[in-house]
């Protein structure tokens, strides 16, 4: 029965703090990643730490790895100040830190990797007998077996995320961060972790546990602390709180503001992609279409396999299954290889814009050319007069701010380099266009001038699918919403009935209230 | 509280033959292996002076395992040593300018380690790519290599010590050999034993992870090119030693034979992947390939085309660029989609 | 891999000011010096050279420049296509003029010139091709594939020639090219300013020119924009291959000889030119014009030598230096430029 989770731990009693964080504030650029963060988790706690992408978990997590300097605001382990932006001297501290990317180097051994930073030497040779000792004790730790002599290159991604936390525990820490481990586990890979991690408190490791499943959350957690925006929201038991409840804090939002209108439902035309049985890297199955017309938008956590997916469909990855058709002026087209998605008429706009979108050291106008570079060019030869012409028309209708075209587009901003990308493949006027989230790293009045663009997109008869963690811009823009999760579509909802909580309910697990 | 039983992780057979098997995976000499019981068969045939007259061999591989050695520490790393045709060069020359011959060897090897540094300056303190900054050290110690002998052999003042360098020093093997297996048996230990130089193998393979670990990648930048260094300049004397006079103009065929011997014996250019023991396998492969054909009469032109292939093809059969190619192909044949292996 | 990502990526957010479109940047001296510096450098040089170098001035020594600097230019400017797709060089350069200067000569005598050209142009394609596929297709490092390609075809020529030095007819249209002058100006310049020029507008005129500043700017962008990667490196070999080749012609109708040294030391002459005419290493941009230049100065610079007195050697340890000094300044204008 979902949405009753009890936990089997008793609410703690106040026991001293053994890692504190006091109002850290760290800004990129002039944007609040962590906006005046405190925490503080006593030894055996395990402390989750839950909010929508960008709310700051990861940036603050750095922080107290000493990772990453704060612009304002300390951390104390044990009552003492650590210095600011020294990863050595959190890990003398006692602080282990799992991050999101694995760091492990491919071609060395498992038992190699555990110890990396810190091997054992005897006169300055290894000292093998002692680095095993080490590895296999860690190992022995989180109860995981694993030949020691393995290169990393040769385990399982899941294995890899479990040396990754032997390494970890092999530093016998006393605190012990996790972001998202379970992002690429197995439902039975998970619950291995989430025992072990239990089995780690119990004995006094003090450990914050970053996750967006929600289950996972309230099965190991003793309290666990909101984040939205880079602002502490709250801190509270687990036994005191509700799984919707939760998830409504972590998206909740103030209803005075900015209230994006729906989109108004408009009767979409002819099937214009046509997806069905996708299998490919973390694609498990899917079956999906779009039509001209409409806005399709893909929600799911990060990891769930929307940007596989997405990929695999237009032949920029490898799709081990599956069929893929685009209807083009009545004429079906079967899409095999990246090239011929783009000649067919499909736009992908890609997720890293920074390195797959734009040719930072090239003009604006040169990156706008670059996918339209047929019509611009005659018998080979280049048309500036047309070039300029057409990137300046594009950029203006982007709303491209300052309009100088022949600027270098590292120069931009991230909202305006966005725009440039989106541009580029406008020319194109192209009859499926694939957003892949659109504004990330995007400030606020690019981000509504590309919401405009996209909506203009779907209503002049573009077939429009967006991916996007961005949950009141899915919102806004789809007409529909599936959710992914784990390479499958677990559910679809209709852009008008959705809200927050029903997406990220099926995002996480929480409505079926399983583990993973 | 009760946990779950030990996962199966897939962690893959463990009965003998899976053993066998997750071991040779592991290997990178593969191709090394290949090459030299092709070479090997080929001599047997043709050429059976290779073996019977297997001081020359020996030397060979001796002087072509010794650079190659060098290259691969630079190599594990991610680096590129292009230099070493001209450290060798430098070397020879500047030991053959001095009448007494350990003074001219002790001052040679330091210029080797002083140009690794140097090497090593350029690419992690200003930035520049190992494969231009020791390319441009190539060409400018190449001329160094000239001015310093005024474009001409230089003769050496000690006939008698290099002649001597050339008998056999314990049992059948002559210095230059012992060297060799010396460099060789201390490069193996460095790499599979001591922390510093499996460190090498992290610089390489993933350096991001090297840093946050806290391992000084700048210092093993510079551990590795001073080795490089020292080890061409070491074959620049060697060299020097067996002809009784430096020639200013060599070097190029080590680099050659080094590159081709380093990259068939499964290092991977772009490091963190491979082990001495294949870079000893290539070096024998090319030392029989080389000697046979000498033997045989082939001549050097002929024998630079076929060491060309060997580089070539070695190069272009490294696991990338097959993953490369068969990404290109599944595309261009069936039609299906085709990662960018390379990103 | 050492090479060092110009891009940052991560999920630092951009700054959120509105008002602010563009970042400004502060004038980045290095940058300047590294891009533009050649035009003052060589026109320092070449003052320098005038007032201070004896015999630099005569109209025999001018002459004598352009006749050397014609045949490394023509090269120069076809390489830096390959340098532009961010793929280091083409060493096989080397191989490759002395090819194509053997065969118009040996075969010219031998049966006609025309056919001595096809066969010029046909190795030409053959080069590009291999570099090109080795290179694009099996993503192999430039560098060493060229050095393999280097000895291969160096081997071939040596081999098939015998070392022998071809002379060609006194008489020929070949001899009769190469002894051209107009005033100071061999024919030979003409040619090079001819192929600059056809180079240029291929670079900055046509799409393909377009497609391997894109590519050498950032590939994955350009593959994800729909272009055919594999097509522009070998496209870039192949045009480089075509400079190679007209160098040789060049460089065999100079002495109206031909034999398979006579190309040492056109690879990192070219290199040089191409580096301290600004183009940079790391690839995306670069000038076939400034390439030009920056041939004037190697030239100039190695005659300024030669007419000190100062051999082969130093002139080597000279263009060394340079490719250092000038890629250094590339390398740290980037630093600066990226804080």
């Amino acid at each position: 029965m979902s949405g009753e989770l009890t936990t089997e731990r008793t609410p703690h009693t106040v026991v001293a703090p053994i890692i504190e964080a006091h109002d850290i504030v760290k800004r990129f650029g002039g944007v609040a990643a962590v906006d005046g963060v405190s925490i503080a988790v006593p030894p055996g706690e395990v402390h989750g730490l839950v909010g929508e992408n960008g709310a700051g978990k990861s940036t603050l997590m750095r922080v107290l790895a000493g990772i990453l300097t704060p612009d304002n605001g300390s951390v104390l382990v044990d009552g003492e100040q650590l210095e600011a932006g020294s990863a050595r001297s959190a890990l003398e501290a006692g602080i282990s830190l799992v991050h999101q990317e694995l760091s492990l180097v491919p071609e060395m051994t498992v038992a190699e990797n555990i110890n990396l930073g810190f091997t054992p030497t005897r006169a300055g040779f290894t000292n093998r007998r002692e680095q095993r000792r080490i590895a296999a004790e860690a190992l022995d730790e989180i109860n995981v077996s694993v030949d020691l002599d393995e290169p990393i290159a040769r385990l399982s991604v899941a294995l890899r995320q479990f040396v990754e936390i032997a390494r970890a525990v092999a530093r016998k820490p006393r605190i012990l961060i996790l972001d998202e481990p379970t992002a690429t586990l197995t439902p039975a890979e998970t619950d291995y972790l989430l025992d072990m991690l239990q089995r780690l408190a119990e004995r006094g490791l003090a450990i914050i546990y970053i996750s967006h499943r929600i289950p996972e959350i309230f099965r190991i957690c003793d309290r666990v602390t909101v984040l939205r925006d880079g602002k502490h929201v709250e801190t509270v038991d687990i036994a005191e709180i509700r799984p919707n409840e939760l998830v409504s804090k972590m998206v909740g939002r103030d209803l005075e503001q900015d209230l994006q209108s729906h989109r108004e439902p408009t009767a979409p035309g002819e099937v214009v992609l046509s997806a069905s049985g996708i299998r490919a890297h973390g694609v498990n199955g899917i079956d999906l279409t779009v039509r001209a017309g409409e806005i399709v938008g893909l929600g799911g956590l990060v990891g769930a396999g929307r940007t596989e997916l997405v990929r695999a469909m237009i032949g920029a990855d490898v799709r081990s299954a599956g069929d893929v058709t685009v209807a083009v002026d009545g004429s079906v087209r079967r899409i095999n290889s990246y090239q011929s998605a783009v000649a067919s008429g499909v736009a992908y706009i890609p997720e890293e814009r920074r390195t797959d979108g734009l040719a930072l050291t090239m003009s604006v106008s040169d990156n706008i050319a670059l996918p339209n570079r047929r019509r611009l060019s005659r018998n080979g030869v280049l048309l500036f007069g047309r070039i300029a012409e057409f990137a300046k028309r594009l950029a203006h209708d982007v709303g491209l701010r300052p309009p100088e075209i022949r600027r270098a587009a590292g120069d931009f901003s991230g909202g305006n380099q966005q725009k440039v990308v989106l541009a580029k493949w406008l020319g194109r006027e192209p009859d499926l266009i694939i957003l892949d989230e659109p504004t990330r790293g995007v400030d606020v009045g690019a981000k509504v001038e590309i919401h405009r663009l996209v909506k203009q997109l779907a209503e002049n008869g573009a077939a429009v699918l967006v991916v996007s963690s961005d949950l009141p811009e899915l919102l806004e823009l789809s007409d529909v919403i599936h959710v992914v999760r784990d390479g499958r579509i677990v559910g679809t909802l209709s852009g008008i009935d959705a809200d927050e909580q029903s997406v990220m309910s099926l995002a996480s697990g929480e409505a079926s209230g399983s583990a993973a | 509280m009760t946990q779950t039983a030990t996962l199966d992780l897939g962690n893959g057979e463990s009965d003998l033959i899976g053993r066998i098997k997750t071991t040779f995976a592991r290997r990178t000499e593969g191709r090394a292996v290949v090459l030299l019981i092709i070479v090997s068969i080929w001599a047997l045939i043709w050429e059976s002076t290779v073996f019977t007259a297997y001081e020359v061999t020996l030397g060979r591989l001796a002087l072509i395992g010794l650079t190659a050695v060098g290259l691969t520490a630079v190599i594990l790393m991610g680096e590129l040593d292009l230099s070493i045709a001209s450290i060798l060069a430098v070397s020879g020359v500047v030991m053959a300018s001095f009448d007494n011959v350990f003074l001219g060897i002790a001052v040679s090897l330091t210029i080797g380690l002083v140009i690794g540094a140097v090497n090593a300056f350029f690419v992690v303190v200003v930035g520049i790519n190992s494969f231009i900054a020791t390319l441009g050290m190539l060409f400018f110690l190449r001329g160094m290599a000239f001015v310093i002998s005024d474009e001409e052999p230089v003769v050496m003042a000690n006939k008698d010590f290099a002649l001597d360098f050339g008998k056999p020093l314990i049992g059948e093997f002559t210095p230059r050999v012992l060297i060799f297996v010396l460099a060789f048996i201390a490069m193996h230990v460095f790499l599979t034993r001591v922390r510093v130089g499996r460190e090498f193998y992290a610089v390489g393979g993933n350096r991001e992870a090297a840093r946050d670990a806290g391992i000084p990648v700048r210092r093993r930048v510079f551990t590795g090119f001073m080795i490089s260094g020292f080890v061409a300049a070491a074959a620049g004397i060697i060299v020097t030693l067996q002809l009784t006079a430096a020639d200013p103009t060599a070097g190029g065929n080590a680099l050659l034979t080094s590159f081709a011997a380093a990259i068939v014996g499964g290092i991977l250019l772009n490091g963190g992947r491979g082990s001495v023991l294949g870079t000893l396998l290539g070096a024998a492969s090319l030392a029989i390939l080389q000697v046979g054909m000498t033997f045989n009469g082939v001549e050097s032109d002929v024998q630079n085309i076929i060491i060309g292939l060997v580089l070539f093809f070695a190069v272009i059969t490294d696991p990338n660029s097959i993953r490369a190619v068969l990404g290109s192909a599944r595309t261009f044949f069936r039609g299906r989609s085709a990662p960018d292996p390379a990103d | 891999m050492t090479v060092e990502s110009t891009v940052e990526v991560g999920e630092t957010p951009e700054p959120a000011d509105p008002e602010v479109g563009v970042e400004q940047q502060d004038f980045n001296a290095l940058e300047w010096v590294s891009q533009q510096g050649v035009f003052v450098f060589t026109a320092l040089l070449l003052i320098f050279a005038g007032i201070f170098i004896d015999g630099f001035a005569s109209v025999d020594n001018i002459t004598d420049v352009f006749n050397r600097a014609a045949p490394i230019g023509i090269v120069a400017v076809g390489m830096t296509f390959v340098v532009i797709s961010a793929n280091y060089l083409d060493l096989s350069v080397v191989a490759q003029v002395a090819t194509s200067a053997v065969l118009l000569i040996a075969v010219s005598n031998s049966y006609n010139m025309l056919l001595g050209m096809a066969l010029g142009l046909l190795v030409a394609i053959v080069y590009g091709i291999v570099n090109g596929v080795a290179v694009g297709v099996f993503r192999a490092n430039a560098v060493i594939v060229t050095l393999s390609t280097t000895f291969v075809g160096l081997g071939l020529l040596r081999w098939a020639s015998g070392g022998s030095i071809y002379f060609g007819d006194p008489d020929g249209v070949i001899a009769t090219f190469g002894s051209t002058e107009i005033g100071p100006f061999p024919l030979a310049m003409l040619v090079l300013i001819l192929v600059t020029l056809a180079m240029h507008f291929v670079l900055t005129n046509t799409t393909f020119g377009f497609l391997v500043k894109s590519f050498g700017s950032n590939r994955h962008a350009t593959r994800l924009a729909g272009v055919n990667t594999p097509l522009v490196v070998i496209g870039a070999f192949t045009v480089c291959a075509f400079g190679a080749m007209l160098g040789g012609w060049v460089l065999a109708a100079f002495s109206n000889t031909a034999v398979s040294s006579m190309s040492a030391g056109f690879d990192f002459e070219a290199l040089a030119a191409i580096i301290v005419g600004g183009t940079s290493v790391f690839g995306g941009k670069g000038s076939v014009l400034r390439t030009l230049l920056g041939v004037v100065f190697v030239s100039a610079l190695t005659n300024i030598m030669v007419l000190s007195g100062y051999g082969f050697g130093y002139q080597q340890m000279a263009i060394g230096a340079l490719i250092v000094l000038a890629v250094s300044v590339d390398a740290l204008a980037r630093k600066v430029g990226r804080s």
